[in-house]
This record gives structure tokens, C-alpha cells and sequence, in this order.
């Protein structure tokens, strides 16, 4: 598969990837508020026909300085289609996110929530990506699931 | 809204003078209520005040009562013709409507009125980028600039107005303008990263590589470019370009950064001279560097699949096979799929997993097995097998294989959808829906797999338990599953149900959907208004530009051709048999439907109620909620019926085929349906040109043969020849095409002689008889001749040809089908309505019996999968 930097072009794919994937959806114009706020953050995975398999739709946060004023990362959406998992594209696209909030916004730290059932994400970014619950937002979701907060610190990786 | 002129009509004492400041400013920060109070004050005493009228309507509008606005603002443009304001409320009233082109005219009556005003020319500009009328917004940019050139947003504002308009020289000397004006750049400022970017852009656009290389590299250091990745990207293409020493290394130090971006590689081997067909062994050979440099990395090893032939490609397939399924990575199938065109290639897939399969399989004994025997690797071999055989439309030996793995593994999901598709490729709808139902309830609480299990049974024609399904997902709250995903511009739902609604003949329903998609593109298109202000105060222009690109193809996507495609051929037939349209449509709607559009009905009518309500009990308690000024959707038709029983079925059709005229002349379906509606309005220009093109894309396709012949014969039963110009223009064009002394039944039969064993063009030779005016026995006999042994028949055609027979009323239609029920033994498409009702009810029975529901989504799911339960007849 290929991995780069979001287009344009991808967005009605990271759209409809999302619909299939996952029950939190989007109108197109948040998509592309994203992607023209912060051109650098998102990214996807496309395969051989050109279709996007998975995807990253990413944001930087400043915190008012009460909470420590730290510009930090935040990912909004991250989904890879069921047919093109196991192939560590959702890792691929979460580090090159993470570098780019780091290189290009020098985010202190990158924040994400996981409904608290989703064991598979939860074992990604904790186990493979190193990122620690933070806290609890309790029913943060339209379902009235908890989330977790997770964070991960920002070093650089390269 | 500043500056006030006077003239006597416009005139207003001190303290209404005074009101109406506070009237505008009240406006500016929405207070809405109060700004409606002081309007009313000024107009108790001067009812006729029209800068007040219109204040007050668009108040009005704000608020939601939205007629009763426009009409105040309508009254008060009268009453003071050469007021700016009376015009710029106007004008965004219009634009809240999206009518673009008029609410621009308004606004250049109010510039008339206030040349300078800063607020008219943001939204001016707005519109005309908006509108495409660059050189206008080159205009409009540069009176800002003018007007304010302190601020910074202005200069890059011009600057990528200059680059629309395809003044690529202008737009660099404002940006080189710009810089000189700039002092104390903060370090490390993204927005000014952002701008020089751009400023490289330009350059590598006007070819001025070294100028760009040196403006990127100085930045870089300097730390003003801040962006990494876009340093590197643009770095290797300039240094590429220049032919530069250094280019290699820079291609390198990408590949570094991201081993699994294709561009990258394929930036690394051009920039070496390499081209892939030519020199595929110089690029292999460097693949492999890379490929032992990032032994992780997928993408060298799976570009060296498709360089690689013969001995060194199986070497290199065989450990890409094996890794993937000692892994388990489901996607290998489709991954490699491609190289299929190959047969060498495909042989040596089948050879490889046929092997690795025979050395994992538990019957074999574990000494003469040279690789792992990881019971998983025998079942994704088993996997890979049955997607191979299942895509070698070699149904049986797939699916006796997903046995044999099902039997080893029952839970694994992928091999019910496995299933699922081969069925479904083999014509068994229900089957197919009944596996993906399987595998669905394996993993209740994935999305993809319910999505999956929805759309396998709109394919079988059960459109409500397909939404009961959907519903597992969509928000509770919604008038139904299918409106919730509409809202959210799912383009696959949409298009699936409205596909399955034609299938049923729901001609009316089909419409619908198909205009939904339309209004997504409508709306996706509309997105990009906000961004022409916004883009440019934030100075990401890089992206913005190439927003605008993607806006300006938007409708080449599939989704939107598919749409206009099915619509228009809708719209071609109610033309051609108005009777259709008023048919008995309502007859196929099923119980739950009705059920299902009676409580959209209901919830749209709590919605109106409350609405009305509302806007009734506005006046005395009149609120300060900001509604804003767009026009919401309204469904007035919710069933179809006003787009079926149109006037205008050629007019709907054209508007939808439209946009596909620049943005997919190479798609030759699209060419075909731009002539059945261009032949039909008269238009035969676009006609004939529609036909000339598809013919210089593939001259046998059996499609195109039936419109050349049918254009033929149009002019040659027309009372009266068709008028020059056009007429002698359209002859010559279709002279070209098929000259005239031909004979038109020996051409259809010269077609269907050098096509004789395609089943496809068996079809089109039919249809071009029928449009000949041939007996129907004539046609039929034609027909029938697709199920001869030679001929290569698939279920896709036969179902197409059935629903020719019943086109043209012929009574073989039954005859027909049971043939077809022989021929295809898997297949339930051919099947009488009795056993279509019992086959429905079968695909749910057994699969409604579930433990693993996705759970965590509280009562709501409960009830939907009660009723689920109830509609099949079945108790859950």
C-alpha cells in the first residue's frame, strides 16, 4: 500500500472510509477544514487502484493557559478498512502524523480518544505507539460509551 | 455597511438616524431580537425607510422567517434603488440561497454605491472565485490591496488571484513585492513557512528551478520554511529537474523518511534515467538495495513484483506469498491481484499457494513439509486459493475450498465475505447475503462488516432489513438509518439503495436517491465557499489551490457518474414510455416501507409542527437564535413521485450529464447516455459528437453499435431533413462513422457475425433489430441464441438481457428464465417469485439467531433488530 500525505483528491475516500469504519462521522466540510488548517498532519493509505484503505485526520490544539498553554497534536480520526488490516498502516500513518505535529507545530504532545471497549486501538497506541491514558471522559460518545484520553510525549524521531 | 450617503428619500432624523447605527451594529453581533425592535421603532415613523425595510428583513431571515424577510427586503430595495446597503443585503440573501451568479450582481449595484467599501469587496471576491471570473477577482484583489496595504493577507490574496488567472509572472512580483515589505518575521512562523512555499511553487510553476531551489533552500535554513516533509518533497523534484548530483541523494533521504511511499521510489528511479518498462532490470536491481535497506518496508519488494518476469519473479513471489500468509494479512489476494493480467504471473500465484497449501496441510506429514506448519498458514493459503479460484470465476472449486476452511476455522469473518462474493459473483444473491450476514455476526461491532451485510442485502432486494441493519449504527435520533446516512453524505448507501429500488422497478425511490447523490456534490461543491476568505487569512495556499483543483473535477468521482448514468437512463426510458412514470409504483412497496415512510412522514411533520410553532410564537417571544441566512433542505417530495411524473425527464437527465461532458470524456457509457439524451432534446450536434467520440474509444462496443444505427435511422425516418447547418453537419458526422450506401440490417448483421460467441453483442444485434423495427419473434429468436454453448454468457448480461425481453413486452420472458435457471446452477437470479419469497425468507431465518449484536449502543438496537426479527416472519 501507499502511504503519503493527504489530497484534495483523497478526501471523498477518507470520507467514505470513515462511514464504513466507524459509527462517529463527519461532513465533508470539517474534512476539509482540517486538511486546509493543517496540510501537514493527515495522511492515507491508498492501494494499487488508487482507493484509500485507511486514513488519519489530524488537528493542533492550543490550550488556554490555565491547562499549561501547550500547542499539542490531536487525532480526530484514524481508521484502516477491515480487508487491509494487519499490514501496520495504521502505525505508519499515526508516526508520520505524530512527526510532522512534532517538526512542523513543535506539539508538545499528541491526544487522541478511544472508546474504552475498543481494545484493538487501545493496544495500538499504547503498546505499539507508547501512548498512556490520561484520563476518563465519561459517555463522550453519541452511545454513551466512556473514552479514554490517551497522550503520548513528543520526541523527535528521526 | 459604513458609510451613508443622503438623498431625500433616504433621510432620517437624529434619533432615528442614531437608531439605525445601532440597528447595523445590533446586526453585526446577531443580537437579533433587540435589532428587530429598533427597526421596528425607525419604521413606526418612517414606514417607507427601505435601508430599514431590508435591516429588518434580513433580521427577519436570521430568524428564520424567512419569506416574510425577503419580502420586507424586496419592498425596501424599491423604496431606495441607489442605496450600497439595500444591495448588499440583497446580495446575501441571494448568496444564502447559493445563487451565486445573482447575488454577485447585487453586489456590483452596491460597489456602484460605495466603490471602497472593504467588507462589499471581501464578499465580491468571495463570489467571483466562487464563480470562476478570475480576471474580475484579479480586479477585485487589487482594489483591496489598494484600499489596505498593511494588511498581509491582501499581497498573497492578489497574488493567488494573479495565479488563477493564469498570470503566473504577476503573481511572483506581488509576492516578491510582498517580502520587501515585510519586517521582523516572527521565528518559526508556520503562516509564513506556508507563504514561501507557495512563493516556490509559483517559481517551479513558471520553470524557474534554480530560482525556486534557492528561495527553498535559503528559507530552509534560515528556519522560515518550517515544514519538513515539503522541504524534502520539492527539494528532490527541483534538484531533479536541474539534473542535479545531489538529486539522487535527496530522492534517498525521502525514501528514508517513508519507505512505503510509491512516489518516492518511483522519483528515486526516473530521476536515475530508468524507466520501468524499459530498463526493468537496472530498477530491480536497485529495489532490492532498498528492499535489504528497509527490510520492512512492503513497498520495494511489492514494486519489484510487477518489474520482475520468469525465474527472478518467482523467486521474489514466493517469500512475498509466504511472508503474507504466515502473517495473516488478509489483503494479499487483492494486493497481487493486479499482476493477474499476467498469466505467467497468475499461474505462478496459483503454483505457489497451491504448494504452500499442500506443505501446511495437516493431512501432510510434517517431514516432507519444508515450511512452517502454523495451522494459520494452511488457512490463509486455503483464503488466498478460494479468492483466486472465486476471481478465475471458478465458483464451485471456491467455495469447496471455504469449506474446507470453515471446517478448520468457524470464526474467522473473512471467509463468510469470501463466500459472500463468490455467491454473489455466481448470481446467488441470497446466499451471498446470507454468508455476509455469517460473517457479520462473528464481530457485531464492526462497522465495515455491517455495512458489508447491508449492502449484500440491498443486492438481494431486501432494502429494509438491509436499513434495520444500517440502523445498528446510524444516530437514534434520526428520522430512519437511510436519512441519518444520507445526512452524512454516504455516497455508497445511497447509490446501493437506489440501485436496488431500480432493480425492484421503484423507478420513483431510485430517482430519489440518485438526486441525493446529486445534492452531495451539490454540497461538496458549495463547501469551498467559506475557504476563499478563510484559506487566505490562514495562508495556506498550497492547499487551497489544490482544493480548488479537486472542486473543479469534483463530478468525475464514480460515485457521481454512476448516479448521473442510472438517473439519465431512468429519465431516457420515461421519456420514450411516459407510461412508467405513471405506473403502479406504490405497488412493489412492501409493508415495512410503508411503515418506514410513515414514521419519516410523521417525524418530518413533528418537525414542520415545531417549526411553525416556533415561528408562530416568534413574534412575542421572539428569540435571538441565529438560524443564519442558508436556505435549508426541504423534502417536498419524499416519495419520487415529483421527480418520476416530471415534464421534463430530458431536462433532469441533461443537468445530471452535464457536468460530465468536460470531466469524463473518455468514459464511454457516459458518451452513450450524452446521446440517448442529447438525440432525444434535439441537440444533434452533441449528438453526433457523443457518438464520434465513443466510436475513437472502442469502435465494437456493443452499446455503441446499437446508438450508431439508431442514429442512422433517426434521420432516415425523420418527415422532413433536418435544417442546415445542423443537419448536413450531423450526416457528415454519422457518414464518417458508418458511410451511408450501407445497408442497415446488413450492418447489425455483419456486428453480430464478427462478434458471434459474445452474449453482450448478441444483445446489442437484438436491440438494433428491434430498433429496425423487427418482428418481435424475430428478436426473440436472436435472444434466445445467447444461450448456446458457445456463447460466453454471464449472469450480469443475462440479467440484462431479461430486462430487455421484458422491455419490449415479449411473453418469453418466463421461458427465458427457467433456461437461464438451468444454465446458472448457482445462481437465484432466474428464480419464479415464489421461490424468490421463500429464498427471502430463508437468507434472514437462519441468520437472525444471534448472541454477538453490537452491543453498547443502548435500546435503540434492541428495537431494531426486534423489528428485524418481525419483518422476516421469524422470531429472533
Amino acid at each position: 500500500m501507499n502511504i503519503r500525505l493527504a489530497r484534495p483528491k483523497d478526501l471523498a475516500g477518507m470520507q467514505a472510509g470513515n462511514l464504513v469504519n466507524l459509527p462517529e462521522n463527519y461532513l465533508m466540510k470539517f474534512w476539509m477544514y482540517h486538511i486546509m488548517t493543517w496540510p501537514q498532519l493527515s495522511f492515507v493509505a491508498e492501494n494499487d487502484k488508487g482507493h484509500i484503505v485507511g486514513y488519519v485526520l489530524a488537528k493542533i490544539e492550543e490550550e488556554s493557559e490555565e491547562k499549561g498553554g501547550d500547542i499539542h497534536g490531536h487525532v480526530n480520526s484514524i481508521s484502516v478498512l477491515r480487508s487491509y488490516r494487519r499490514l501496520g498502516l495504521a502505525k505508519r500513518l499515526m508516526m508520520l502524523s505524530q512527526d510532522a505535529m512534532y517538526s512542523v507545530y513543535k506539539a508538545k504532545y499528541v491526544s487522541l480518544h478511544v472508546r474504552k471497549s475498543n481494545l484493538a486501538a487501545i493496544g495500538l497506541y499504547r503498546d505499539t505507539l507508547g501512548f498512556e491514558v490520561a484520563e476518563v471522559e465519561k459517555k463522550y460518545y453519541g452511545d454513551g460509551e466512556d473514552a479514554y484520553v490517551m497522550k503520548l510525549v513528543l520526541k523527535n524521531q528521526s | 455597511m459604513s458609510k451613508r450617503g443622503t438623498t431625500p428619500n433616504r433621510f432620517l432624523p437624529p434619533k432615528e438616524s442614531s437608531l439605525f447605527k445601532e440597528l447595523l451594529s445590533l446586526y453585526e453581533t446577531k443580537q437579533l431580537k433587540k435589532g428587530l425592535k429598533t427597526a421596528d421603532q425607525i419604521l413606526k415613523k418612517y414606514p417607507e425607510h427601505g435601508e430599514t425595510l431590508c435591516m429588518k428583513g434580513l433580521v427577519l431571515v436570521h430568524m428564520g422567517r424567512r419569506e416574510e424577510g425577503i419580502e420586507l427586503v424586496r419592498k425596501g430595495i424599491r423604496m431606495d434603488l441607489a442605496s450600497h446597503i439595500v444591495w448588499h443585503v440583497f446580495g446575501l440573501i441571494q448568496k444564502g440561497e447559493k445563487k451565486y451568479e445573482e447575488a454577485l450582481k447585487s453586489y456590483t449595484q452596491a460597489l456602484r454605491f460605495d466603490k471602497e467599501n472593504m467588507n462589499l469587496l471581501r464578499d465580491v471576491a468571495q463570489l467571483q472565485t466562487q464563480l470562476r471570473l478570475y480576471d474580475g477577482l484579479v480586479e477585485t484583489r487589487y482594489m483591496l490591496l489598494r484600499l489596505r496595504p498593511t494588511a498581509r493577507q491582501n499581497w498573497v490574496a492578489l497574488a493567488v488571484a494573479y495565479h488563477l488567472s493564469g498570470n503566473l509572472a504577476e503573481a511572483k512580483k506581488v509576492l516578491v513585492e510582498y517580502e520587501k515589505t515585510l519586517k521582523n518575521v516572527p521565528h518559526y512562523d508556520v503562516e509564513h513557512s506556508e507563504m514561501l512555499l507557495y512563493h516556490v511553487r509559483v517559481l517551479e510553476e513558471l520553470e524557474q528551478h534554480s530560482e525556486a531551489l534557492a528561495l527553498l533552500d535559503v528559507s530552509a535554513k534560515d528556519r522560515a520554511i518550517v515544514d519538513k516533509t515539503a522541504i524534502m518533497e520539492v527539494r528532490a523534484r527541483l534538484l531533479s529537474k536541474l539534473r542535479s548530483d545531489e538529486a539522487e541523494h535527496a530522492w534517498k533521504v525521502l525514501i528514508e523518511h517513508n519507505p512505503e511511499c510509491y512516489d518516492y521510489y518511483k522519483g528515486y528511479l526516473s530521476n536515475q534515467g530508468l524507466n520501468i518498462d524499459e530498463n526493468p532490470a537496472e530498477a530491480l536491481a536497485i529495489l532490492r538495495e532498498f528492499s535489504t535497506q528497509f527490510p520492512k518496508a512492503n513497498v520495494p519488494r511489492r514494486l519489484s513484483l510487477s518489474l520482475a518476469s520468469g525465474e527472478e519473479f518467482q523467486a521474489l513471489a514466493e517469500p512475498y506469498v509466504l511472508s503474507a500468509l504466515k502473517k495473516g494479512i488478509p489483503s494479499l489476494f487483492v494486493d497481487v491481484k493486479s499482476l493477474y493480467t499476467d498469466p505467467a504471473k497468475l499461474k505462478s500465484f496459483e503454483d505457489i499457494a497451491e504448494s504452500i497449501h499442500k506443505d501446511t496441510s495437516p493431512d501432510t506429514s510434517v517431514a516432507s513439509s519444508s515450511v512452517s506448519t502454523e495451522p494459520t498458514t494452511y488457512l490463509w493459503s486455503l483464503y488466498f486459493l478460494a479468492q483466486h479460484y472465486s476471481y478465475l470465476s471458478q465458483y464451485a472449486k471456491a467455495l469447496e475450498i471455504l469449506d474446507l476452511a470453515l471446517a478448520h476455522t468457524p470464526t474467522l469473518p473473512e471467509l463468510y465475505t469470501c463466500r459472500a462474493r463468490t455467491l454473489k459473483r455466481a448470481g446467488d444473491f441470497h446466499g451471498a447475503s446470507r454468508a455476509m450476514e455469517d460473517a457479520r455476526l462473528l464481530d457485531g461491532q464492526d462497522r465495515f462488516l455491517n455495512t458489508k451485510s447491508a449492502k449484500y442485502r440491498m443486492r438481494a432486494g431486501l432494502i429494509d432489513e438491509a436499513s434495520a441493519l444500517l440502523g445498528l449504527f446510524t444516530k437514534k435520533d434520526a428520522p430512519s438509518p437511510g436519512a441519518d446516512l444520507e445526512e452524512m453524505q454516504s455516497l455508497f448507501y445511497l447509490l446501493e439503495e437506489g440501485d436496488a429500488h431500480r432493480r425492484a422497478g421503484r423507478l420513483n425511490l431510485a430517482l430519489k436517491k440518485y438526486a441525493a447523490v446529486q445534492r452531495v456534490f451539490d454540497d461538496y461543491e458549495d463547501d469551498q465557499y467559506d475557504f476563499h476568505g478563510y484559506s487566505l487569512r490562514k495562508f495556506t495556499v498550497n492547499i487551497y489551490l489544490n482544493v480548488l483543483d479537486w472542486e473543479d473535477h469534483l463530478r468525475s468521482h464514480p460515485s457521481y457518474i454512476k448516479a448521473a448514468l442510472a438517473a439519465s437512463r431512468i429519465y431516457v426510458d420515461i421519456f420514450d414510455d411516459p407510461k412508467l412514470a405513471s405506473g403502479n409504483v406504490d405497488g412493489d412497496v412492501t409493508d415495512a416501507e410503508k411503515k418506514a415512510k410513515k414514521k419519516a412522514k410523521k417525524a418530518q411533520k413533528e418537525k414542520e409542527d415545531a417549526a411553525k410553532k416556533s415561528a408562530a410564537a416568534a413574534p412575542a417571544t421572539s428569540t435571538n437564535e441565529d438560524k443564519g441566512l442558508d436556505v435549508p433542505y426541504k423534502d417536498d417530495d419524499p416519495d419520487g413521485m415529483k421527480l418520476l411524473s416530471t415534464p421534463e425527464p430530458l431536462e433532469l437527465a441533461w443537468k445530471m450529464l452535464q457536468p460530465l461532458t468536460t470531466l469524463a470524456q473518455d468514459n464511454i457509457e457516459v458518451l452513450i447516455a450524452i446521446y440517448d439524451v442529447a438525440i432525444r432534446r434535439r441537440k444533434y450536434l452533441q449528438a453526433a459528437q457523443a457518438l464520434a467520440r465513443a466510436r475513437a474509444l472502442d469502435s465494437e462496443y456493443p452499446d455503441l453499435h446499437v446508438r450508431i444505427v439508431h442514429a442512422r435511422h433517426f434521420v432516415s425516418v425523420l418527415p422532413e431533413p433536418m435544417p442546415a447547418p445542423v443537419g448536413p453537419i450531423f450526416i457528415e458526422t454519422l457518414g464518417k462513422i458508418l458511410s451511408e450506401g450501407v445497408s442497415l440490417e446488413t450492418y447489425n448483421s455483419q456486428f453480430l457475425q464478427n462478434h458471434s460467441t459474445s452474449a453482450q453483442a448478441i444483445l446489442a444485434a437484438a436491440q438494433t433489430s428491434r430498433v429496425l423495427g423487427a418482428p418481435l419473434q424475430e428478436v426473440e429468436d436472436l435472444i434466445f441464441t445467447t444461450l448456446r454453448d458457445e456463447v460466453r454468457l454471464d449472469v450480469k448480461t443475462a440479467l440484462e438481457i431479461s430486462s430487455f425481453l421484458k422491455k419490449i413486452k415479449s411473453p418469453r420472458v418466463n421461458e427465458l428464465h427457467q433456461a437461464l435457471d438451468a444454465k446458472f446452477t448457482l445462481s437465484t437470479a432466474f428464480k419464479t417469485p415464489d421461490e424468490l419469497a421463500k429464498l427471502r425468507e430463508w437468507v434472514l431465518t437462519t441468520t437472525s439467531n444471534s448472541s454477538s449484536e453490537r452491543t453498547g449502543n443502548g435500546a435503540a438496537n434492541v428495537e431494531n433488530e426486534a423489528e428485524l426479527g418481525k419483518e422476516a416472519g421469524k422470531s429472533v
